[in-house]
């Protein structure tokens, strides 16, 4: 009776979202950082399907839906300037991207 | 049966979210983090969302990640590019007590709904009420998605342009 219920999928969204949300503060690297966000994103769907499958409605289907969409635009978005701030620094350390910061830059 | 198969692909997916965080070398990360997404295809799949499901594995695993790993392939990071973490394991432990509090607070929130599904037999999740919820009720915003995908697809060929000097 795990599976037929909706507290142990909102479990297991709410592990996978504080490691995403642990990965996007705790680790420096960029590409850990975009994965983790995904992997946020990824949580936050099954919930909405979880729920969606409680209410016996689509619409958290849909929900879901678009946040594959928007998912998909901001991977295209995030890698190239992912590409674009590895051609400039030739680092991935995300502490190095602080020309905007307002402590002096190093 | 069913448990068994939920107890396994949420270990799969917990897993595999763990070891994205955990490893060092972002070309392992990526692996688990396909490792964690198709589990979690899985899990749509026991919650009835077969569409989903197939838009899961097709659209994250087949390109998003894909996608990853080819641009991480494509920069050919060397050792000593990658950033140097040797606190790692401490802040991760620490933020992960700190994040103790704001799970308590919503799974408590949860814990009082009722649990159990209804178990209808209708053809739920399919992708014929799927089409045919998104076209009545959300015309307007798939509209708006393909607008954020034409913007996405122009913002990522500007960024990736070679500037000129």
């Amino acid at each position: 009776m795990i599976a037929g219920s909706l507290f142990s999928y909102i479990v297991v969204a709410m592990l996978l979202l504080s490691i995403g949300l642990l990965g996007v503060i705790s680790r420096k690297n960029i590409f850990v950082i975009y994965m983790s966000i995904e992997l946020m994103l990824n949580a936050i769907n099954l919930i909405f399907i979880a729920l969606g499958r409680h209410h016996h409605s689509m619409s958290g289907h849909i929900m879901a839906m678009m946040v594959i969409a928007i998912a998909a635009a901001e991977a295209a978005v995030f890698l190239s300037l992912i590409v674009v701030l590895y051609r400039r620094k030739k680092s991935l350390d995300s502490d190095i991207f602080r020309s905007l910061s307002q402590k002096e830059s190093l | 049966m069913m448990d068994i198969l939920f107890l396994l692909l949420a270990s799969f997916a917990i897993g595999g979210a763990l070891g994205m965080v955990l490893f060092h070398q972002p070309v392992h990360s990526a692996l688990s983090l396909i490792l964690c997404i198709i589990a979690l295809s899985g899990l749509f799949a026991l919650l009835s969302a077969s569409f989903l499901f197939m838009v899961q594995i097709i659209v994250y695993a087949g390109a998003i990640i894909t996608l990853l790993i080819f641009i991480i392939m494509f920069l050919n990071v060397k050792e000593a590019n990658l950033p140097k973490e040797p606190h790692k394991n401490i802040t991760l432990f620490l933020g992960s007590l700190g994040l103790i509090p704001l799970n308590i607070l919503i799974l408590r929130a949860f814990y009082k709904l009722p649990s159990s599904f209804v178990e209808k037999n209708d053809n739920f999740g399919d992708i014929k009420p799927l089409g045919m919820e998104l076209f009545e009720h959300w015309l307007l915003p798939f509209e708006l998605i393909s607008i954020l995908l034409l913007v996405a697809l122009i913002g990522a060929v500007v960024f990736g342009r070679k500037e000129e000097a």
